[in-house]
């Protein structure tokens, strides 16, 4: 009964966090730890668990219907999804998207029991920087070669502007501040969510609304589960096999997790699949969930916590009485998630299929019949999020400004894909680290 | 009636008289900055504290805000934070030494007797002259944001050797892939609580009594932290020993 209460509050939670943007799963723990310091351990695993999966499932709405990301791993997810929007086949984008979640979710598991004992023993490679090196290796190549049109030159200026922007501030290897050109508040870096409102939330509205495209948001095509379910049979199978694989052996990396396994699961797939939508879609959600699942292990086996959420369960479990020292306790460990953790992990998914669907279809419905409004109540509940999260960091003001200096260069720049801007921001300053250490080494 | 005014009143009078005080806090969720400050919040309200929790979350901004309010304000703090933040321990705002921590150096069981061109991994703010001092100069110094990362690195063969904190070094011990010892070279970390607009000597015997509840007994004991003891002088002299140590 204590498991089922952890996991019924863990997905009610991941629902929330799933379809507010920004809101990830880090926040959503820090949020729910006065209610969470009386679980135990394994309540508090799989709250975590059915949070963590939930908002995979339910943060792809906002991310396919609205071009705006939940999470930094959702920009695939806004990419290929607003496509499916622009054909009004939102529905089939957010159907195809769950059933992958739910397969990915599968396989990961299916993966850990065959792999248990090796991983057990192996599980340290994912931590070397050797490994991370050539994954930031393939994703600058992604970067530069893939998006718009292929255009290297504006690739490499966006990345060039991304990694800029992830400069000033504290450095990963060097003590003291850099770059603040005097502005106290550059000492903590130039904040994300403006970063992500002004260079992708404003160029998707503006694009999304601009006037060739007036019919951006005319009723979705009302497609049924059954036809869902069949284009996924048919068409996203293979995609989703190796969006498992990737986004589950990329979900043990410290740090990036699972931005890294929708993002490399995304690459490859688009290699393959370049002018399918569905396929990269479906391949990037399904890593994200396999990711999941794989970034708990580190810390379920052998007690390591390797994403910031998982830093903030860790603090929890230890205060819940569970043994930070995990290593010599592999076997013990890895019985408990096979037949604690795991079945619970596979009804939280179910349940993700099972609510993604009609909450989908009651978003589409509210936006397919108040169009003007909801652009309305979208575009003031960004400039709001960018606001409350300013005054949460204690640097409203700097926040607010950022958002103007972005929201207007993202809007001059709406006709370029800025996604290697973003990632370049997001990973520039680990990416840094991990190029000079390799250099050392 | 007369009695309901009466209990307005007094209740009203009682929540004027509470104490009120700010707790800076300055650690990411899951640090051990932001479990302390928690710990002393709680103990601070079971006494009867009215508490204000300010959530800053990094540690310059926290200091930023320390230096500048004109409120009773408290804040945990370390000595080897001293140096970086331009905030120091000097008797207007040193409260209580909490615990004391030493460095470890950590090797792997394959670099056990290696001596020449051996990777070490360091925290960004190291001296790296006294690094050399210890392992010679025939080595490689690798630099690592914060002692979690150092200790993946370890784990994930980037490195020979680490210097890492006792928690971490701990955890390295527990994987049976190396050894770890105390290294004499390398000063002692030592946490501790300052104040800013409050009766040093007034909330120190408080906040030593939150410091002996369980919750906090058990934190240090989980840790295998060291309480020293002492008066306040005493305290403060070891801090500020500590402090020049890290500079």
């Amino acid at each position: 009964m204590n498991e089922l209460v952890a996991v019924v509050i863990g997905l009610f939670a991941g629902t929330i966090t799933g379809i507010v943007p920004g809101a990830g799963v880090t926040v959503a723990m820090i949020v729910a730890t006065p209610l969470l310091m009386g679980f135990d351990v394994v309540q508090l695993l799989l709250f975590y668990m059915s949070l963590a999966s939930m908002v995979q499932f339910t943060g792809t709405i906002p991310a396919v219907y609205l071009g705006v990301p939940g999470e930094t791993n959702s920009l695939p997810a806004v990419i290929e999804g607003t496509k499916f929007n622009k054909r009004k086949l939102a529905k089939l984008a957010i159907g195809i998207c769950a059933l992958g979640s739910l397969f990915g979710s599968v396989i990961a598991v299916g993966l850990s029991y065959g792999f248990i004992s090796w991983l057990s023993k192996h599980m340290t490679v994912f931590f070397s920087n050797v490994t991370k090196f050539y994954l930031y290796i393939f994703i600058i190549g992604f970067c530069v070669l893939v998006y718009n049109k292929k255009n290297i030159f504006i690739n490499m200026i966006l990345c060039a502007i991304g990694y800029v922007l992830s400069l000033p501030g504290e450095s990963d290897i060097s003590s003291g501040f850099r770059y603040t050109l005097g502005i106290d508040d550059l000492q903590f870096g130039i904040p994300l969510i403006p970063v992500l409102i002004g260079f992708l939330v404003v160029p998707t509205i503006a694009n999304m609304f601009g006037r060739n495209q007036k019919d951006n948001f005319m009723p979705s095509i009302d497609i049924g589960f059954c036809k869902v379910l069949k284009y996924f049979k048919n068409k996203c199978l293979p995609s989703t096999l190796r969006g498992s694989v990737i986004g589950y052996f990329c979900g043990f990396v410290p740090g990036v997790s699972t931005i890294l396994s929708t993002n490399a699961s995304y690459s490859y797939e688009k290699k393959l699949n370049p002018n399918n939508p569905g396929k990269t879609l479906v391949a990037s959600e399904t890593a994200n969930n396999a990711g999941q699942f794989a970034s708990m292990l580190p810390l379920l086996l052998i007690g390591i916590p390797i994403t910031g959420s998982e830093i903030v369960l860790y603090t929890l479990l230890v205060d819940a009485g569970w043994s930070p020292f995990q290593f010599d306790n592999v076997s013990n460990n890895a019985d408990m998630i096979f037949k604690k953790i795991v079945p619970w992990f596979v009804f939280a998914n179910i349940v993700g299929l099972l609510v993604a669907w009609p909450l989908a279809r009651t978003i589409l419905n509210l936006f397919a019949n108040k169009k003007k409004f909801m652009i309305g109540v979208l575009s003031v509940g960004m400039v709001l999020l960018n606001t409350y999260l300013g005054i949460l960091d204690y640097r409203v003001v700097f926040y607010t400004t950022c958002l103007l200096i972005f929201g207007c260069v993202g809007f001059y720049i709406r006709k370029y894909e800025t996604i290697p801007l973003i990632f370049m921001f997001i990973l520039g300053n680990d990416m840094e680290g991990v190029f000079l250490r390799q250099w050392l080494m | 009636m007369k009695t309901i005014t009466i209990i307005v009143i007094l209740l009203f009078t009682s929540m004027a008289m509470a104490d009120s005080i700010t707790i800076i806090n300055n650690g990411k969720a899951g640090g051990s900055y932001n479990a302390r400050t928690q710990m002393y919040k709680d103990g601070l309200e079971a006494r009867g504290f009215e508490v204000m929790y300010e959530n800053i979350g990094k540690i310059s901004q926290a200091v930023k805000i320390f230096k500048e309010t004109n409120k009773p304000t408290l804040m945990v703090f370390s000595s080897n934070q001293v140096h970086k933040q331009d905030l120091y321990h000097e008797k207007g705002n040193f409260i209580l030494l909490e615990y004391q921590q030493p460095m470890y150096i950590c090797k792997t069981n394959e670099a056990s007797n290696k001596k020449v061109n051996l990777t070490v991994a360091h925290g960004k703010g190291y001296d790296t002259k006294l690094l050399n001092k210890i392992f010679g100069d025939n080595i490689v110094l690798v630099p690592y944001k914060n002692s979690g990362a150092m200790l993946k690195g370890i784990l994930g063969g980037d490195v020979d050797a680490m210097v890492n904190n006792q928690g971490k070094s701990f955890r390295y011990l527990k994987s049976g892939k190396g050894t770890c010892d105390v290294s004499a070279d390398l000063p002692i970390m030592m946490a501790t609580v300052i104040g800013k607009n409050v009766n040093v000597k007034t909330i120190r015997k408080i906040l030593v009594g939150v410091s002996y509840d369980k919750t906090f007994v058990d934190y240090r004991s989980t840790r295998k932290l060291d309480r020293p003891e002492g008066t306040w002088f005493e305290e403060l002299k070891l801090v500020q020993e500590s402090e020049t140590n890290w500079q």
